[in-house]
This record gives C-alpha cells, structure tokens and sequence, in this order.
C-alpha cells in the first residue's frame, strides 16, 4: 500500500491528465469529419466520455485518500529509490533509447548483442564469459528463425551484413 | 456443416504430427518458463506469440496454449522446491508443498501436484467442451447493445477483482479504453491522437502493448534490484504417491476443479482465488485440518486442482463469447487475431472444425502434461540454476525481435518500451495491468456495439435497457460493483481494527 501522500498525489495527476485530455488533447488531436449525423457518433464523443470518467475517478482517489486514516510505515510501500537504483534504472533507460536509434543503423543482430552484454554489465556484470556466449548465440538463434524460416526482414544495418 | 462432420474435420486437424509436436513443445516450454523464478506463465505465453506467425492457425493456437497449461503447472515446482512460487496462483501450493520438501517429500509433494493438475486440467477442458458451444449458440442472440452490456459487465469485474481498489482497477481499465483509441476513426475517417505521425493511423500494435506491459517491467525490476536466488533446493526425495494418499485427496482434487472451473468462467477472476478457496475449502472439510500448513499432502492436491481448473474454463468466455477472462487468455486472442480469427459466437458457426481440433487438442494436452511433468520434475535442478542476469537480458532480446516480426516495424519496437516504462509506473503505483491491456483490446468492440446501438436506436439511449439480457447485465454490473465496494470497505474496516488492535495504549499526559 502507498503512503497516503503519494495516493492523494495519484489522484490528483490522474484529475489533471483528465482535465488536459479534455481541454486540450481532444480539441487538438481528434479531426472531426465536416458533417456528424449523430453526437454519438462523433470521433470525439468516446474520448470525452473517459476523459470524464478519469476525472471522477481521479478526484474520488484523491478524496479517497485524503479521508482515509494513514497508513501504518511498515505496511507503507515508500516510493524512494536510492542513488544506485536510479542510476541504473537511468543507465537502463538510455541504453533503451540508444538500442531503439542503433536497430536501423548497426541492424538488430549486433544491436541486440550489444545491449544483452551492456544490461549484464549495468546489473554487475557477474558470469560475463557466459554473458558474451550468451549474446552472441541467442541474437543469431533468432535471426535464423526469423529472417530463414519465418521470412521476417531482420534490419541488416548499412555496416556488417549478415547472409 | 454437421456436428459430426466438424468433430471429423477437427480430428484431421489435431491428428497431424505438427499439431500434436506443437502442442508437446508449448508444453514443455510452459513447464520450463513456470519453473524458472521470475518468468511468469503470462511472459512465456507473451513471448511465444510472436513465433506463431509463420505457423497454421491450429498449431499455433496449440503451441500458446500448451504454454499457458504448462506455464501454470510450472510455477508449481520452485513453489515446492525453494518457496518460490513461478506465478501467483502457486502461492497456495507452497503452504503445504515447502514443508513436506523439508521433510524430504518433495517427490511427494510433486507428484501429487502433478496428478491434480492433469485432472483438474481434464475436467476444465470437459466444461468448456459442454459449455462453450451451448453459450456461443445463445451469444447468437446478442445484438449490440447486449455485446456493450456485457463487456461492461466483464470490465466491471476485471477491474474490481485484479487489484487492491475498484478505482484504480477503474482508471487502468480507463488508460486501455483511450489507448484503444488511438487511430483512425473508422466510422468518420478521421484521425484521433496519431500526432501527425503515419505510424500511428492503423492504432497501436495489441502484441507491442502487451509485451510491453508484461515482460519489460520484469525487466526494469530486476535491473532496480538485481538479487541473485537466495535458498537452496530442495532433494526430490521419494516420489512414488500410494494409492491411499491419491485416494485421501481426490475428493479435494474433484472439488477444487469444480470450483475452478466455476471461478475460471468468471472474466477477470483467475486462478490464484481459485487455488486459495479450493484450499481453503479442502482445510475446512478434511478430517486432517489440522496438518495443514505444515506439510499435508492433501493441501499441494486442493491448492493445485484450483490453479489448473481454471485453465480451460477461461477460455469458455474467450471462445463463446470473445470476451477474455484474464491476461493470458487476452494474449491468446492475439494468436487468433494474427491468423484473421475472431474468438466469439461466430468462430462456432464459420470454423467448426477449429473449434473442435482445439477441443481435442486441450484434451490431449490434459494427457501429455502428465508425461512432460514428470520429466520437468526431474530436470527442476538446471533450470532453477538459470542466473537472472542473463535471463532477463534474453528475455528483452526476445521481446525486440518477437515485437519487430509482428510488423516490421521498428515503431512497434518503440511502442514496446514505452508501454515497459507505462507497466513499470503502474507496477509501483499499484495499479493493476489486467485491466488496462484487456480493455485495450475490448475497447474498439465496446466503442463499435455502442456505435451500431446508437445507429439502430438513432440516438435513443433507452436501446441499452429495452431487452431482458441487457438489463440482466447492467443487474449483474451493479451487483458486482456493490460486492466488490463492500468486501473493499470490509478489508478497510479490518485493517483499522488490527492497526487499532497493534497501537500501544495511549498514556495521558495530565496523570
């Protein structure tokens, strides 16, 4: 269970995103065909029926919360996270980012080979001969399924093509 | 096309060697995934899914399912062997499993799992069989505004029953039903939030979302806390089950299917109350009540009939109906979606002959876990030994290429990632992911049937309680609202009073 804080914040972000899909999101982002036989029938009418909905829902949450008596700390699951666990979970995040650029460009074989031996590195970097072994078979094993047996178009990348 | 002639046709499709070496594979593939702690059921059915592509409908609807049954016989073994259940619903085979493992039964304690898995799975597979056909022939009825009352009946429940709170069950069901939005409108032809980008015109990918929700955040947890598997296994010890300890417990066995059968009808209930009421039930009846907890072979038999009973009864709502029961079932109309099927009344009446080759084939899955059990029993040791830093590494290497070869898309890979970070946020902030991925998928259906509800009645919201079905379903929403606020009250009121109960006594200050 979260500390009571951290629900009445919940509640209070999910009424916002409420508020902004309504306000913005949907005046914005959702065309509307010139002529609507039926307001049911609108593009936009679903959309606002959640965006309500998430607004009731949110603020009910935060009330919720709020009325509620606080929870005892060791039955509280605090949301902190020490400096190690946010660098690594940081670490993690760009290396998702960087193997999302590097699938194009260096093609998803050796991509993918990179990121297994990075993540084993980000989390200690223990048994990493296996962790090497490992990276190198698992991305071919799946290559050849994919691209010889399924006829998946595996990205090659414009350096190191693979038969 | 006749019964008979349905039934043959489905016979030649399940009788090929592919079909039943599929199913087989699934198997053993779920038994392994169950047993490796921190794999899940639900991953290595989500993993699998991608490898179905290049296969015929019916081996690759029997290889995910072969997964899903083994994946939750599985998670029964590290819950014997080292009290690590493989997934939830082995939480309450571990109660009586560890203890006998410590008494050097484990064997036992397998075993006896085993054969209570097989026979609940059996019987499962025997309701839906009886059951599934009977209730798609009435589905048949149905015309949009009783499909829209049922699947807000069916998201009701799912949200109310897969987390702590009914509201934050609501809001994730709520994130799905917008996220299902995204696209281009199909009745106007217009774009809703696609963000100018192409990408996103055809919605996003169902498979990229559910990998995402359910094998990343595994992932970013481990990456947060990378622990090595703490305890050491358990020796097998003896396993051969006499035949009055089989016969003690199979009365337990048969009521913990039924009740599993029963709770895995239910969209949204799943198997975990399922094995921990069949637990229950089997402690209050048995003449060794008292042994319970603390290594009777009677509880592991009750705990895992009410995991496996579920297993085919879940799929009653999903085949019949179309609507999924739980995560698993959701990925697995995945599978159909990808060879152009729609789970539903309709699939009973255009592909018979699939219907019944799935039939027969659960039932030979019922057969086949026996054998692939026993060897998985033994072999427990080198699984259990799988390192988790270079698990979960695999498993992302499997997610990017399994999400890429649904599309080619390198998008759907991005989407993955995204929805990773979404599920992680909602794995810390309490929020159920159930809810939000079979909303999801329910939510084009919804918005569709209350769509064509509107055209018929043009416009006359008065369509939704005109027929006997709809307003059984809207009875049946507010009765399940009303039991799930109170049993969330209930908790609330118990938890004050232990807190209550555990405050020391005030001291004044005046005295």
């Amino acid at each position: 269970m979260l500390a009571r804080r951290d629900e009445i914040i919940v509640g209070i972000v999910i009424l916002c995103f409420g508020v902004l899909l309504l306000t913005v999101l949907i005046p914005n982002y959702v065309e509307v065909p010139r002529r609507v036989r039926l307001l049911a029938l609108a593009p936009y009418f679903w959309p606002n029926i959640i965006g309500a909905l998430l607004v009731l829902c949110g603020g009910l949450l935060a009330v919720r919360a709020y009325f509620t008596p606080p929870t005892p700390p060791e039955q509280t699951e605090s949301l902190a996270i020490s400096q190690p666990e946010a660098l690594r979970l940081a670490g993690t995040l760009l290396l998702l980012v960087a193997t999302l650029f590097a699938l194009p460009r260096l093609g998803m074989v050796w991509t993918t080979m990179i990121t297994f031996v990075a993540m084993v590195l980000l989390t200690g970097g223990k048994r990493l001969v296996w962790a090497i072994v490992v990276a190198v078979l698992l991305p071919l094993v799946l290559y050849i399924f994919f691209y010889k047996i399924a006829g998946v178009a595996i990205p090659q990348g414009r350096f190191v093509r693979l038969p | 096309m006749s019964f008979f002639d349905a039934f043959v046709q489905g016979f030649a499709l399940v009788a090929q060697w592919e079909s039943l070496a599929f199913l087989a594979l699934g198997i053993a593939i779920g038994v392994v995934a169950g047993a490796i702690p921190g794999m899940s059921a639900t991953m290595a059915v989500a993993l699998t899914l991608p490898f179905t592509f290049a296969m015929q409908p019916i081996t690759g609807i029997l290889l995910l399912l072969g997964v899903y049954k083994g994946g939750i016989f599985g998670g029964s073994i590290p819950a014997i062997l080292i009290k690590t259940p493989g997934t939830p619903a082995s939480s309450a085979t571990a109660l009586d499993g560890y203890p006998m493992a410590e008494q050097g039964k484990a064997g036992k304690a397998l075993s006896m799992a085993l054969y209570a898995s097989c026979i609940a799975d059996f019987v499962s597979n025997l309701a839906l069989i009886l059951v599934a056909g009977w209730l798609a022939a009435f589905a048949l009825n149905f015309g949009p505004p009783e499909f829209f009352t049922l699947i807000v009946f069916s998201l009701t429940i799912i949200a109310g029953v897969s987390g702590d709170s009914l509201l934050k069950g609501a809001v994730a069901a709520l994130f799905g039903l917008l996220l299902a939005t995204v696209g281009m409108d199909f009745i106007g032809g217009t774009n809703r939030f696609t963000f100018g980008s192409p990408d996103m015109m055809a919605g996003l990918n169902f498979i990229a979302v559910l990998i995402g929700l359910f094998a990343l955040p595994e992932i970013f947890s481990h990456i947060r806390n990378p622990k090595e598997r703490e305890g050491n296994v358990r020796k097998l010890g003896d396993s051969h089950l006499t035949r009055e300890e089989f016969r003690g417990s199979l009365k337990s066995i048969l009521r913990g299917s039924a009740i599993g059968v029963f709770m895995g009808s239910i969209p949204g209930i799943g198997a975990a109350p399922s094995a921990f009421l069949s637990y229950s039930e089997a402690r209050r009846a048995s003449p060794n009540r008292e042994n319970f907890g603390k290594g009777e072979i009677e509880g592991v038999a009750a705990a895992e009939a009410g995991n496996n009973g579920v297993a085919g009864a879940t799929l009653i709502p999903l085949l019949s109906l179309g609507i999924p029961g739980d995560v698993i079932t959701a990925i697995i109309i995945g599978a159909f979606m990808i060879h152009g099927l729609t789970p539903g009344p309709l699939l009973f009446t255009n592909h018979a002959d699939l219907v019944y080759a799935l039939f027969i084939g659960l039932i030979a899955s019922s057969v086949l876990l026996l054998f692939i059990g026993w060897f998985a029993v033994r072999g427990f040791r080198y699984v259990a030994d799988i390192p988790s830093n270079l698990l979960f590494p695999s498993v992302l290497v499997l997610c990017i290429f399994g999400v890429f070869a649904i599309n080619n898309s390198i998008f759907d890979v991005g989407v993955m990632l995204v929805m990773g970070l979404l599920g992680y946020a909602m794995l810390l902030l309490k929020f159920p992911a159930a809810p939000f991925l079979i909303a999801f998928i329910l939510g084009p259906l919804l918005e569709d049937k209350f769509r064509q509800s509107m055209l018929m009645s043009r416009g006359e919201l008065d369509i939704f309680v005109r027929g006997p079905i709809t307003i059984i379903f809207w009875c049946l929403t507010v009765i399940s609202v009303v039991l799930i606020v109170r049993s969330t009250m209930a908790a609330a009121r118990i938890r004050r009073q232990q807190r209550r109960t555990s405050m020391p006594p005030r001291t004044g200050t005046n005295g």
